[in-house]
């Protein structure tokens, strides 16, 4: 397993069936991802699982022995720094409480699209619920997110 | 600009009116922001609560013997391990736990603490109840009935309020026009994302607990915890963020209580994370409400008179129920001037869910009420909708409909509407509708609001700041209300810059520990950038004045300046806030001011809605939105928008999904799987534009917004609704099913 790209001893057999979240919070103090629900609903415990977001509270850690994953402690060492400076700048983070959750909704989204639509982007957050903010400027911030990463593009 | 680019003799930008990020923005992208149910201790157990799954019965028996004896649990509280065991002063707070009845399905019985939170739930498990079922109040009705059972020695009518101007029926008796309507709203769940939890920890030497637990009222929650715990007040200390979420359900949360009662027992620093599932059945909700209204038109559409009524459930114990209907009666009227008008409510002991503060208190449902009613004599008259408001509206100034008194001349609904109406949203309406495809019919509806700013006249509300200068010329101040997620103190430090014209990178804002801020009343009544902005800016002013009655130059030589007033003495001051009165309580008997609690100011806002409505399944689907606000001066515009669109979701969530589902005293909607809030996709692009104001009491200007946006959302929908389909939904959420039923229903499409 590795988290935030570096490798993370392998958990203990006795550990396997605990939940990612609760073994990324408590054994691996990275308390980035939250609990919201504990059932996959809110969106709020997403990290990502070999490049796809994923709410961690729906996954054993036996699952994921082999697995790359990134938490919002690793999104600035994945490229992400602008994707969080445009959520500070666009004043799109309120409690803040969903924000690692949608933060990787977001990374993984322009990991695999450099340059999201709306659409696109509308379907990456439909599993993220944030109930301060009304979610707008979030299409914004990650299109601020995608120029700045990628100057030269379309989205430029 | 950094603080050494200052040239001497040159002030700084102003920062009222420029939008500034949170302060705690870049802690919170990172994920480094410790929120307090993140929070870990040395030594740390971990809590878990037993609640009751019946609704009502007595408690004949609690036995904890087999859940001390499971390895790994320390301790288990119940009722008779409670010093004093009350939520507050009354009976009808309710218990910290429960002792001789449970009263509804969630309430807490025992807490458990252990070494791990797997075995505090198992042990959660073993505990042995005896109980006896008792008959179930499972409504206001129920409630009233002469031979309901009676939750409370005082009865079950938990608080009345009434108010009449004058013979409302004589009015009606003149009127072209009367409407007798009624509308029911449903008990909304506020799902703040991070759920009630903390950590207490007690020190045994001093007799001391310190909690880290959200709060909107962290001085409230202080001295609830030693009213439970018999200890002094000085003797707790609330720490209560940061929080993810409150909108009114960490103001009555007794979490702090339980977290207090926890790790005074064991000992030990205790845990406690609330599953989803308990905060569904336990937590306190918005108030479902009942609410008739007759009022009558004249030709041209001016009011002539009101009549409304509104019960509610509050649940098993007091919380807010009173309060809120308080806030309701003065609302009644909405944002209207006419000359007669009567409210009459009363609030219920019932055995469903716990109701209690939910941005807007009391105010979006008899909103719904009577911009309903707006509505449907707009069409009856043949009147534009939006026409029959500006004929009706409040002038800053003008005597309030119901108490006659005297508004602020900062009110400014009229600009609101015109505002609205010159929008193209509102403009374009028939070519947008025209635009309709397929089985989507469109429609656009316009709706105003106003909503009191602070407790109202005759409550003493007061807010304070503590203020230190130091010999760097740095400043710290410690201020409230308390920050639960709109980042108040970024917006008190504008306040200060400007008022002390000192760099903002130099001054330090606190919030929400006990420790260290004095006391300023809940983050609630839309009262935090109002009342605790005025209080920082009057703290800031003293300073001010201080150094110039000492001839001292604070704003080019704050190192200078502060090093002397430290040598002085003088570096601290300390200010208030106290919300002012009313100029004329009108017709409010001067003994009962603060029964009735008429506001001085008051936000107001007009929202224009797009509604697209699929007759084929019901679906209401919402695009756009315009918003208009009349807030003041908004000291940090992006964050007021960002209070607005949230608040805003929240309604439109109350409008079209939420609905917290309770019978026979067991709640149906137990979860985010059947109890649904609006995701990205049920959001509509909106705008939001603030009117030219400016509220004389408030800091810089300023006056509060982040309840009143809740309100004309849910009318406006419903009357792009009846704009849509012909048909105007009086009962709340209009879900699919009942939107199909009502269309099916309707007379001729």
């Amino acid at each position: 397993m590795h988290v935030n790209g570096d490798p993370v001893a392998t958990p203990a057999e006795a550990d396997h069936g605990l939940r990612l979240l609760d073994y990324l919070r408590d054994h691996l103090g990275l308390t980035g991802a939250k609990e919201g629900c504990g059932m996959g609903e809110c969106g709020s415990c997403t990290v990502i699982i070999d490049g796809r977001a994923i709410t961690s509270c729906l996954v054993l850690v036996g699952q994921v022995l082999d697995a790359e994953i990134r938490t919002v402690e690793g999104l600035a060492a994945a490229g992400h720094g602008p994707l969080q400076d445009a959520f500070v700048a666009r004043q799109a983070v309120q409690c803040g409480y969903c924000i690692p959750g949608v933060l990787n909704s977001c990374a993984a989204l322009l990991d695999r699209d450099p340059d999201p639509t709306d659409a696109q982007i509308c379907e990456a957050l439909d599993g993220n619920l944030c109930r301060c903010t009304a979610y707008n400027r979030f299409y914004d911030a990650v299109h601020d997110a995608a120029a700045a990463r990628h100057p030269n593009g379309a989205g430029a | 600009m950094t603080p050494g680019a200052h040239a001497v003799g040159t002030s700084p930008a102003p920062w009222v009116g420029r939008s500034r990020p949170s302060l705690e923005g870049n802690d919170i992208v990172t994920g480094a922001i410790t929120y307090v149910t993140d929070r870990r201790e040395e030594g740390m157990l971990h809590g878990y609560v037993l609640r009751s799954t019946v609704p009502h019965a007595r408690i004949d028996g609690i036995d904890v013997s087999a859940a001390l004896a499971l390895p790994g649990v320390v301790t288990v509280v119940t009722a008779a391990d409670v010093p004093v065991n009350a939520l507050g002063p009354r009976d009808v707070d309710g218990p910290a736990l429960a002792d001789t009845v449970v009263r509804q399905v969630g309430e807490a019985i025992a807490l458990i603490a252990a070494t791990d939170a797997r075995t505090a739930e198992a042990a959660a498990g073993l505990i042995g109840l005896d109980l006896t079922a008792l008959p179930v109040v499972d409504g206001p009705a129920a409630a009233a009935a002469p031979d309901a059972p009676q939750l409370h020695e005082s009865g079950n009518v938990s608080g009345a309020i009434a108010f009449s101007s004058g013979d409302v029926e004589a009015a009606l008796a003149d009127a072209h026009l009367v409407l007798r309507r009624s509308v029911h709203t449903p008990a909304q769940e506020h799902v703040a994302i991070e759920t009630p939890g903390g950590v207490a920890r007690w020190d045994a030497d001093a007799t001391s607990v310190t909690i880290w637990c959200g709060s909107q009222n962290p001085g409230l929650h202080q001295r609830k915890v030693a009213r439970a715990l018999d200890i002094p007040q000085e003797s707790v200390r609330m720490i209560a963020n940061p929080v993810g979420g409150a909108f009114g359900s960490r103001n009555d949360d007794p979490m702090p209580v339980f977290l207090a009662l926890l790790a005074r027992r064991a000992g030990a620093p205790v845990h406690v994370h609330m599953t989803r599932e308990d905060v569904m059945a336990a937590g306190a909700k918005r108030h479902p409400f009942w609410t008739s209204i007759d009022i009558g038109f004249a030709a041209d559409g001016r009011i002539l008179g009101s009549a409304v009524r509104a019960v509610a459930d509050t649940g098993p114990i007091i919380t807010s129920g009173p309060n809120v209907m308080k806030t309701s009666a003065e609302m009644s009227t909405g944002p209207y001037g006419f000359d007669v008008a009567s409210f009459d409510g009363t609030v219920y002991y019932t055995n469903n869910a716990n109701a209690g503060a939910f941005r807007g208190y009391g105010v979006p449902q008899v909103a719904f009420a009577i911009e309903n009613a707006i509505t449907e004599a707009a069409h009856e008259l043949g009147l534009d909708p939006a026409e029959v408001r500006l004929r009706n509206v409040l002038d800053g100034g003008d005597r309030h409909s119901l108490y006659r008194h005297r508004t602020t001349t900062s009110l400014n609904v009229r600009a609101t509407l015109r505002t609205a109406v010159e929008h193209p949203l509102w403009a374009q309406r028939r070519q947008w509708q025209a635009g309709a495809v397929g089985p989507w019919r469109r429609g656009t509806g316009i709706a105003v609001a106003m909503k009191g700013v602070g407790m109202g006249s005759g409550t003493g509300d007061t807010a304070r700041a503590r203020l230190h200068i130091d010999d760097r010329g740095h400043v710290i101040i410690w201020a409230g209300p308390n920050h639960t997620g709109q980042s108040i103190q970024t917006t008190y430090g504008q306040v200060a810059a400007d008022a002390l014209g000192l760099p903002i990178e130099t001054i330090d804002v606190r919030v929400g520990d006990t420790g260290e801020v004095p006391e300023s009343g809940p983050t609630a009544a839309s009262r935090s950038t109002y009342a605790g902005g005025a209080a920082v800016r009057a703290a800031c002013d003293e300073l001010v004045e201080r150094c110039r009655g000492l001839g001292l130059p604070l704003a080019t030589d704050a190192a200078g300046v502060g090093t002397k007033l430290v040598e002085l003495g003088e570096a601290e001051v300390n200010a208030e806030f106290r919300l002012p009165d009313t100029d004329d309580i009108g017709i409010v008997p001067p003994e009962q001011l603060a029964t009735f609690a008429p506001h001085r100011v008051y936000g107001t806002c007009t929202q224009v809605v797009r509604v697209e409505v699929n007759t084929l399944t019901g679906e209401v689907r919402v695009p756009e939105l315009l918003c208009v606000l009349d807030c003041g001066t908004p000291i940090n515009p992006a964050a007021t928008i960002g209070q607005a669109e949230g608040g805003i979701l929240q309604g439109l969530g109350m409008a079209i999904m939420e609905d917290h589902r309770v019978s026979e005293g067991i709640p149906r909607t137990t979860s985010l799987e059947n109890y649904l809030v609006p995701t990205i996709a049920d959001t509509p692009r909106m705008h939001t534009l603030f009117i030219e104001g400016s509220e004389d009491s408030g800091p810089f200007g300023a006056k509060g917004m982040s309840e009143v946006v809740v309100v004309p959302t849910p009318p406006a929908i419903a009357a792009a609704i009846r704009d849509a389909v012909g048909v105007l939904p009086q009962e709340l959420p209009v879900t699919p099913e009942r939107m199909l039923a009502l269309i099916e229903e309707a007379p001729c499409m």
